[in-house]
């Protein structure tokens, strides 16, 4: 030892302390022969070269750490491999000995070799590469920890891999890696497995799988991992460069099923995957929206579909996985039993319509409920007398006839309270099914309470100022939740009743309802005695009365209740009835006290009595009953609560309903003009009083009835609402191309499909197009080109005048007409003495078929169209120059000003001018004719900008906004041509043509496939050009593009296009190719 | 009458059609007396209305009434009193009807020309009603045509034969007219209009017309209500998608059906549903209304 000592004091003083620290740790561990050779070898790491001493001072520090785990051969061979690596790069060996005594613990001493050379063969001799192998050797201790030894040399391969394409992304992976890799059980292999596949396709990826591996993978049932790891894997091998989105929403999909299916949908990929891997990811994503629509077991069925289609249309295959095919819609929809409101709005309003004969709209009930005027539930149908509000998805049964059978019961039911009149209840109108009381009732009311200052509502009410009969009616009553709810069930009933007679195709469907209503009532001897009452009343209004369960000492009240139900069983029955009949329930009803009964106390009993009801039965039953319950104190009882509702009879507010009514109409219930205006005030009191707005404590949120007051007044649009324009519509939707379709959720936008050629069908609902007016600019720009262009116009205005005539030309040679043609005639008499069969066609006639064309515009403002024409071209009209002294003047003023204000034209000024040459032209003529801009960006923005509508005449506004045409952004041809046929169909003329001006190839973001094939756009305008002539439109293409012949072929295909030569001939060609297209 | 191959067919000459028979026609107001009133007072008249509302068998029913000896109906309709029966001469108009085809024109012959009326000239010579339906559907200088008989003048010049016709007293012209179609082009003049009274005709209420059903149709009471109701719903829907409501007509075609078996739901479908629109939407609005309606 001593002769290393001497060598030792050589060393530098730090090492010198970590050796004397060091050994005497060791000297418990080590004999003495094992001391000697581990100083020795210290010292020859330390001296191996001349900044291995770093290195030396780690090994001794960690030295007496390792040396507890390993026996000393191994310690031996653990200190050879970090000498032979720092003989390589000594900061490589400082972070090998660094991880010692983290690897030791968990590592197999047999290992230690290979764990050293896999650091090792990271180390490539640049700084970058030693970096990332020291990286490894820090990160290992966690590796060995968490992995098994044959996991970490596959990653430390793989992180190999990777460094040969780039180190920061290979140390960026080791580090994401040591974690991700950490949380994973058996799919760690898998997984690693998939990375290493990826290095050599799309090694960027590796990193980003990394980093959402962990967020993704627990979504899956753990049994699933590995397969759907496999999945990517032979995806990413197919050529899939984004493995890490499917991992992302794969697992999220399949996250979103049950457990159990996550197997059965993967077998599904694999079977895609053999067809078109494409398809497999889109089928993953649309998944979530397909299962929210179809079954598990349905999807089979859709996918099968799908499967068999993908074989002989690939593209198509892969439009139908995205849902983004109408192919695919229609599978789902004729898949799905559910049936969506949207589907079948548009009949069910017609079908209201006819019913009512109201102009009834039919919407989502939440609709309503979000007006925050008293409507609160969102799964109920209700009306609120101009439209019918109906839940927006029915799934009740396994079909969607009956689903659809559904919405029409409770659409009928709800037209039934427009329809039969439930909201124009009139307080003093006769009854004539019972004797009306309700004037007496008030009489007796007011007597009683004119002393009582609480009820100062009241009487103010019954001074004249009424808001509605309805709740003038209810003022009647004090439990006016009772009240509202026997009301509801006898009218109800009434309807219900009224339903079946008036339509007896309903009968059968309906009847079907009210039993599975019936079915979900709850039992009558499990409620409070009041409630099963009223509930004994909601079974007879569903026409049931046999074996009801009713409490012994009321059997008398339920038979009376039964004939005043049945009364209302009258196709004469008014809502006036209903209301009499609710007064002489009422009477009944509050007289029964709301306690519990002992079971034995009820029996059994059948109601279906041909018995009249009678007054006299009535008020001697009453009379019987006593004051009842209306005497009693009130604690004994139960709480009142209202019977469960009947789904299909949806919610019911006559007050609310007859309080928007009256104000929409602006007057009294009575009609008499005079009477106050509504004050907010009088509504707040309305609504405290009201039972219908279901508030349980008096004078709870004062504030809550102000907002239902406010919003009351603005649906009836008394005070001008104070939002700001727009406010109320959706947020501008923003989807991205690969979204699925949209909605037109603002007024003047409109949704139109696209047509995918590749996949041959229409993407539906792909693009909105929104209409906006062209801002008015100055009407100078107008003026100018009339005078710039004066003998143009002149000669235009000319050849169109002159056509007019040419329409009423002679018809020469007809089989009959007005006249003989005389010369016909006469060859007809000269063929007839030659004994030549003459021929008959010897008349002629004027044809006076009148011009009937309808011409819409279209002209592109994308920003293309802000190209510079070249200059130096003199302006039309510079050779002529007029000889008056006078205009000669004028001509000169206007071109120097023409000058100075703009030095070029740009294509848009051409295209301007054009449109101004035709204003004139086509007044002259009298066509019926719009002209309308386009541009956009993206499909959920493309603009349509009215510079003259079909129906516009021609103002000075519309020349203004001639002004202000300007290029914008870009050119989504296909639903601009679209939108203009749909303003051309409502046209009647016979001559239809739509003219479309353009500068260049239709583009718009995401309007081609990938960015790379412009076919896609040019076969979408294509097939809008199609859709047009289909509807009888001649369609008609000018462009300026030299280069346009290639695409205009493809485009227009047989239909006429002309490629403008001369950009400047623009404004003359115009108007000469209208006269040549319409005469 | 001259019936001529009586086996085969009927056929008439233009002034020998007459009403015999009565026809089967329900009044809604006073179109009668209306009628009556204006053809004493030889007031040419205006029929407005949609389609299958009743216009011509109004005509028809006139023509009857009117041959009809006062005061003694029952001893009508032999042929010996033709002299009381007055010819009813309908002109039904299109687009291509010219004033030669009203009024007449010359015809080549073996020897020369022959001059053959038209049904108008023929109607003006017999005292006839004249019935010109759809008026609208003729070209306009062919409306002017009638101008000097719809007025005071009562007289019909015929220019090719340099004559002045003047009507035979008991001569009367109907035009009927419907609004429903007007569009710019196909809309009376103000000159024209205003050379008539004018009697409109709407779709009779639901229990008129459901009478005018079951006595058309032989369909039974009840499936007659139900389809006037059916008429009485889907003229709610006019301007909501359909141009026109269900006519009486198609009503009157669907009962018949009924009459003959035929279940009433698809009567409906086939009769009225199908014919009146080719909306999808609004054929299955119209089917579910039906559906609603018929058991």
């Amino acid at each position: 030892m001593p002769e290393l000592w001497e060598d030792l004091e050589k060393l530098p003083l730090p090492l010198q302390e970590e050796f004397h620290k060091a050994a005497k740790t060791l000297s418990l561990i080590f004999k003495e022969d094992e001391m000697a050779s581990w100083a020795k070898e210290g010292l020859a790491i330390s001296t191996q070269t001349a900044r291995s001493w770093e290195a030396g001072v780690e090994y001794l520090k960690v030295s007496g750490e390792v040396a507890k785990y390993l026996s000393f051969s191994s310690f031996t061979q653990w200190t050879r491999c970090g000498a032979y690596l720092s003989q390589d790069s000594p900061s490589l060996a400082v972070a090998y000995f660094r991880a010692g005594p983290g690897i030791v613990v968990n590592l197999r001493p047999q290992h230690i070799a290979r764990w050293a050379g896999l650091g090792r063969s990271m180390y490539k001799g640049t700084w970058k590469s030693s970096t990332l192998a020291s990286k490894f050797f820090e990160v290992s201790p966690s590796l060995v920890r968490n992995l098994s030894f044959w996991d970490v040399e596959v990653f430390a391969g793989l992180i190999e891999s990777l460094s040969a394409k780039s180190y920061d992304l290979a140390n960026e992976c080791l580090t994401l890696g040591n974690q991700a890799l950490a949380g994973m059980g058996r799919e760690r292999e898998a997984f690693l497995s998939l990375c290493r596949t990826q290095t050599e396709t799309s090694w960027r990826e590796v990193k980003a799988c990394f980093e959402v591996v962990d967020k993704s993978l627990p979504q899956i049932e753990e049994s699933q991992r590995g397969r759907f790891l496999r999945l990517a894997e032979h995806l990413a091998r197919e050529g899939s460069r984004e493995t890490s989105v499917f991992l992302v929403s794969g697992s999220t999909a399949l996250g979103k099923i049950k457990p159990q299916a996550q197997q059965h949908i993967l077998d599904l990929c694999d079977a895609l995957l053999s067809v078109s891997p494409q398809a497999v990811h889109a089928f993953l994503r649309s998944l979530d929206s397909v299962l929210s629509r179809i079954t598990l077991a349905q999807l089979d069925t859709w996918f099968d579909r799908g499967a068999r289609l993908i074989k002989e249309n690939p593209e198509g295959g892969l439009a139908y996985f995205r849902v983004e095919s109408n192919t695919s819609e229609a599978a789902l929809e004729s898949l799905s039993s559910s049936l969506e409101l949207d589907r079948v709005r548009g009949v069910l309003m017609l079908y209201c319509r006819a019913l009512s004969g109201a102009d009834i709209e039919v919407t989502e009930s939440s609709e309503l409920v979000h007006k925050g005027i008293g409507w609160v539930s969102e799964g109920h149908a209700t009306t609120e007398g101009t439209k019918v509000y109906l839940p927006p998805i029915i799934d009740r049964y396994p079909s969607k006839d009956e689903n659809f059978g559904w919405y029409k019961v409770v659409s009928t039911h709800q037209v039934a309270h427009i329809e039969f009149g439930s909201f124009l209840f009139a307080f003093e109108k006769p009854s004539g099914l019972f004797q009306d009381t309700r004037l007496e009732r008030e009489k007796a009311l007011l007597a009683q309470v004119r002393e009582d200052p609480e009820m100062k509502a009241y009487l103010r009410g019954a001074e004249g100022n009424w808001i509605t009969d309805m709740s003038r009616y209810f003022s009647l009553l004090s439990d006016r939740k009772l009240a509202l709810d026997v009301f509801t069930i006898l009218e109800d009933g009434r309807l219900d009743y009224r339903v079946k007679q008036e339509y007896p195709g309903m009968k059968h469907i309906y009847h079907q309802v009210q039993e599975s209503a019936l079915e979900s009532r709850p039992p009558l001897l499990e409620l409070p005695l009041r409630q099963a009452m009223v509930e004994l009343l909601v079974r007879f209004s569903l026409e049931q009365h046999h074996g009801l369960m009713v409490p012994r000492k009321y059997v008398k009240a339920a038979r009376v209740l039964a004939k005043i139900q049945k009364r209302l069983h009258n196709v004469a029955a008014s809502v006036e009835a209903s209301a009499e009949a609710t007064l002489r329930a009422y009477e009944i009803l509050s007289r029964i006290p709301n306690e519990r009964e002992p079971q034995e106390e009820w029996e059994s009993q059948d109601f279906d009595t041909e018995e009249e009801f009678s007054e006299e039965e009535l008020s001697k039953l009453i009379e019987e009953m006593g004051t009842g319950a209306q005497g009693e104190e009130e604690e004994e009882q139960e709480r009142y609560e209202s019977p469960e509702d009947i789904d299909f009879r949806g919610d019911f507010k006559p007050e609310l309903v007859q309080t928007l009514n009256r104000m929409r109409s602006g007057q009294a219930p009575d009609g008499e003009d005079g009477s106050e205006p509504l004050t907010k005030e009088m509504l707040e009191e309305l609504l405290r009083q009201s039972a219908e707005l279901g508030m349980q404590n008096e004078g709870e949120d004062a504030e809550a009835m102000a907002a239902f007051a406010q919003n009351l007044m603005k649906e009836a649009g008394v005070t001008p609402p104070t939002s700001r324009p727009g406010q109320g519509y959706g947020p501008i939707v923003h989807v991205d191309e690969q979204g699925g379709a949209l909605e037109a959720r603002e007024p003047k936008t409109y949704v139109y499909d696209e047509w995918d050629f590749r996949a041959a069908d229409y993407k539906p609902k792909w693009c909105i197009v929104r209409e906006k007016t062209v801002e008015e600019g100055d009407l100078k720009f107008f003026g100018d080109t009339m005078r710039n262009y004066a003998p143009l116009i002149n000669d235009v205005r000319r050849q169109f005048e002159l056509a007019i005539p040419e329409s009423f030309r002679k018809v020469r040679r007809q089989p009959d007409g007005d006249e003989f043609d005389l010369d016909a005639a006469v060859e007809a008499m000269i063929d007839r003495r030659s004994g030549i069969t003459p021929s008959e066609k010897v008349y002629w006639f004027r044809n006076k078929q009148e011009r009937d064309v309808a011409v819409v515009f279209l002209l592109d403002m994308s920003a293309s169209t802000a190209e510079a024409i070249d200059e130096g071209r003199p302006m039309v009209g510079d050779q002529d120059a007029p000889d008056d002294p006078v205009e000669y003047m004028m001509w000169l003023r206007s071109r120097r000003e023409g000058l100075v204000r703009r030095h070029y034209k740009r294509i848009i000024d051409l295209e301007k001018e054009g449109v101004a040459l035709l204003l004139q032209a086509l007044e002259s003529i009298g066509d019926i004719y719009g002209i309308y801009g386009f541009s956009g960006y993206g499909r959920e923005n493309v603009e349509f900008y009215v510079i003259k509508d079909v129906e516009e005449s021609l103002t000075d506004n519309v020349k203004k906004r001639i002004d202000k045409i300007s290029p914008l952004h870009a050119t989504r041809m296909g639903p601009a041509i679209r939108h203009a046929t749909a303003k051309l169909v409502q046209q009647e003329a016979k001559t239809k043509i739509l003219f479309l001006i353009s500068d260049g190839r239709p583009q718009d973001r995401g309007y081609s496939r990938e960015g790379v094939e412009k076919e896609y756009a040019v076969h979408d305008t294509h097939m809008a050009l199609v859709e047009a002539r289909r509807l009888n439109i001649t369609p008609f293409c000018l462009t300026v593009d030299k280069s346009g012949h290639d695409y205009l072929k493809a485009m227009c295909g047989d239909m006429n296009y002309e490629v403008l030569g001369d950009i400047w001939t623009l404004p003359q060609r115009l108007p000469q190719l209208y006269r040549k297209l319409t005469i | 009458m001259a019936k001529t191959a009586e086996a085969l067919y009927n056929q008439f000459t233009i002034e020998e059609y007459f009403v015999e028979e009565e026809p089967f026609y329900l009044p809604v107001s006073d179109e009668v007396e209306l009628f009556e009133a204006a053809y004493a007072a030889q007031v040419p008249i205006l029929l407005k209305g949609p389609t299958g509302t009743g216009k011509t068998r109004f005509v028809e029913y006139m023509a009857w009434k009117l041959s009809q000896p006062p005061a003694t109906a029952k001893r009508r309709s032999k042929a010996s009193q033709n002299g009381h029966l007055i010819p009813l001469v309908t002109i039904a108009c299109h687009e291509d009807l010219t004033a030669s085809d009203l009024v007449g024109r010359y015809l080549l012959d073996a020897e020369g020309t022959r001059w053959i009326d038209g049904p108008l000239t023929r109607a003006v010579k017999s005292g006839a009603i004249c019935y010109l339906d759809e008026i609208v559907e003729a070209r306009k200088d062919t409306t002017v045509l009638i101008h000097p008989l719809a007025d005071h003048r009562r007289v019909l010049p015929v220019e090719k034969q340099g004559l002045v016709l003047e009507a035979k007293k008991g001569f009367q012209l109907v035009i009927s007219y419907n609004p429903g179609y007007q569009s710019a082009i196909k809309d009376l003049k103000e000159s024209t209009r205003q050379r008539f009274i004018a009697i409109e005709f709407v779709p009779p209420p639901p229990e008129a017309e459901a009478k005018i059903i079951e006595k058309e149709s032989g369909c039974t009471h009840r499936q007659a209500l139900a389809l006037a109701k059916l008429g009485e719903k889907i003229r709610n829907l006019q301007e909501h998608g359909l141009k026109e409501g269900a006519s009486t007509r198609v009503l009157i075609y669907s009962g018949k059906l009924m009459a003959k078996g035929i279940a009433p739901r698809r009567a409906c479908h086939v009769a009225v549903v199908w014919g009146i629109t080719d909306d999808h939407e609004v054929q299955r609005s119209i089917e579910e209304v039906v559906s609603s309606i018929f058991e």
